[in-house]
């Protein structure tokens, strides 16, 4: 078994400007997923981030908070979970709910460090 | 631990917490009162997604508060005022606010702000079905088949006159309330008309539109003092309505009128609910356009088929209620009832008087009715050329397919 993260990008609800009943149904959504996976017991962890953004950048160390950054650029989260290959954390991802508000899922395995 | 959130939830906790949150920090900080119940519902989205809180109302609550306290103090931080959030008011205060009769008082004062006589009709759905009933400008749009932008700007354009006004979250001088009351019902009847006429929207959107209405009427009824025999007598006229929504549209999303509706579909309890609000309307002595159309409905729900209809009586309740207010709608379904008793020529006689323009959207319906009328008498061809100037008036989907559908009977 290996760990992948899954990235979640895009999908801002706060920029979609989603109505009460549109945030509930999709709470419910990743609340389903969640549960789903929980049960299968792959998750190792996992957060959703605040979308404010602070940068740094360039041999000055230049800061910048970031509202440069478009919605559907932002990441707005992250899973880790245990799965054979990358091909299995792909059916994992296809039930990950803001596909239809143009969110993406990105997977990445998390590289070992050999000892 | 498992939790379900109960249906609608956020949205009607949306227009709780905005209607606690105003009374206690005042109508002129509502945007940024309901920017911070928006804030914690996306707030929940994201913490709820491995652990719903075991009272999630109470988390609500909590976090809308707290984030409308930070909210203000940064703008008056900006500000460099010195002037406390609340004057006088200890934050123990605001946590009796959210107690249940409290909670209905302050979303009942909502009502009354919405149905401010400063406000256009127009503004007043929008801003109710925004401020009390949690819909997005999206949403509202949706429902009332209009542009988002003409959306926004009737909400700013209330905003800014409930804050230019000094508009207070207060009830109507006992002398007004009688005059807003009818204000109130009227919006709350446009509210429900919006999601049960209107044939143009998703199941869905009808529901919800209707169920509000429901709502926001049993809310009046709470308090003694706006109780009357039309307040009774609207809310008998939603629920007996309400009771068919499921007969109108079937599984196909196809318009389904009265005539071709599976009865055993409509829904008792809310016909019960319906006779005995109408009852107690009874008591009073007053009497609107609630108690007309509540008893044409109810003669409607009292007939076990369409052929059993007692279409006499209902002839009689549209004469009344078109003495009572004299509307061309009135008189269209009058004459379509005469087309039932097969009174054709009262039929004819009511379809000259009406004038068309004045039926708006609606003209189609007229157009409709003279073809049955000619269907009637045998004149296929005059039935055929109305409605083609039936499909001319309607570009709504449903109602097309249903005239075509006659048409090609025709044919």
């Amino acid at each position: 078994m290996k760990d992948f993260m899954m990235i979640f990008i895009g999908a801002d609800y706060q920029e979609l400007g989603l109505s009460p009943e549109q945030l509930q149904e999709r709470m419910g959504k990743w609340f389903a997923w969640n549960e789903k996976m929980q049960k299968q017991g792959i998750v190792k962890s996992g957060d959703a981030l605040m979308p404010q953004v602070k940068r740094v950048s360039g041999p000055n160390r230049t800061v910048t908070d970031a509202p440069l950054i478009e919605g559907k650029e932002l990441i707005g989260g992250y899973y880790i979970v245990q799965a054979e290959n990358a091909e299995a954390v792909v059916e994992i991802a296809k039930d990950y709910p803001d596909y239809d508000l143009d969110g993406t899922v990105e997977i990445r395995e998390v590289m070992v460090f050999e000892q | 631990m498992e939790h379900k959130v109960v249906d609608h939830l956020f949205r009607h906790h949306y227009g709780k917490m905005v209607a606690i949150l105003t009374r206690f920090f005042g109508l002129s900080h509502i945007e940024t009162i309901e920017d911070a119940v928006q804030d914690t519902f996306i707030k929940a989205t994201s913490q709820w997604r491995t652990q719903i809180p075991d009272n999630p109302e109470a988390w609500l609550n909590r976090v809308a508060k707290n984030r409308t306290i930070d909210i203000l103090r940064s703008i008056q931080a900006e500000k460099n005022r010195n002037l406390a959030i609340t004057p006088g008011a200890s934050m123990l205060q605001i946590d009796e606010l959210f107690l249940d009769h409290e909670v209905a008082d302050s979303q009942l004062r909502m009502i009354f702000v919405a149905c401010h006589p400063t406000l256009n009709p127009n503004e007043q759905i929008a801003f109710a079905l925004k401020t009390i009933s949690g819909f997005s400008i999206k949403e509202i749009a949706a429902a009332l088949l209009t542009k988002e932008e003409t959306i926004s700007k009737r909400l700013t354009r209330a905003k800014k006159t409930i804050i230019e006004r000094d508009i207070q979250f207060q009830y109507p001088d006992p002398e007004a309330i009688h005059n807003r009351m009818e204000r109130v019902m009227k919006v709350v009847y446009l509210t429900f008309n919006e999601g049960f006429h209107s044939t143009n929207k998703e199941k869905l959107i009808k529901e919800d539109l209707c169920g509000e209405a429901i709502r926001l009427c049993q809310l009046l009824l709470k308090k003694e003092q706006f109780r009357s025999g039309s307040l009774y007598a609207l809310f008998a006229l939603l629920c007996f309505h309400m009771s068919r929504l499921e007969s109108k549209i079937s599984s196909d999303n196809q318009l389904v009128n009265l005539k071709n509706q599976d009865r055993t579909k409509w829904y008792f309890p809310l016909i019960k609910m319906g006779n005995s609000a109408m009852h107690k309307a009874m008591d009073y002595d007053d009497s609107s356009v609630y108690h007309y159309e509540a008893a044409i409905a109810f003669e409607h729900l009292n007939a076990k088929t369409f052929k059993d209809t007692n279409w006499k009586k209902v002839s009689y309740w549209y004469e009344q209620l078109h003495t009572f207010e004299p509307k061309m709608f009135t008189l269209l379904n009058h004459a379509t009832v005469c087309l039932q008793l097969n009174d054709l020529e009262k039929t004819y006689q009511i379809l000259k008087s009406i004038d068309v323009a004045e039926l708006g959207q609606r003209g189609y319906l007229y157009y409709g009715c003279y073809a049955e009328y000619y269907l009637k008498k045998g004149e296929k061809d005059l039935a055929i050329s109305f409605l083609d100037k039936a499909l001319l008036e309607t570009s709504n989907k449903l109602e097309r397919e249903f005239l075509m559908k006659k048409r090609e009977k025709l044919l």
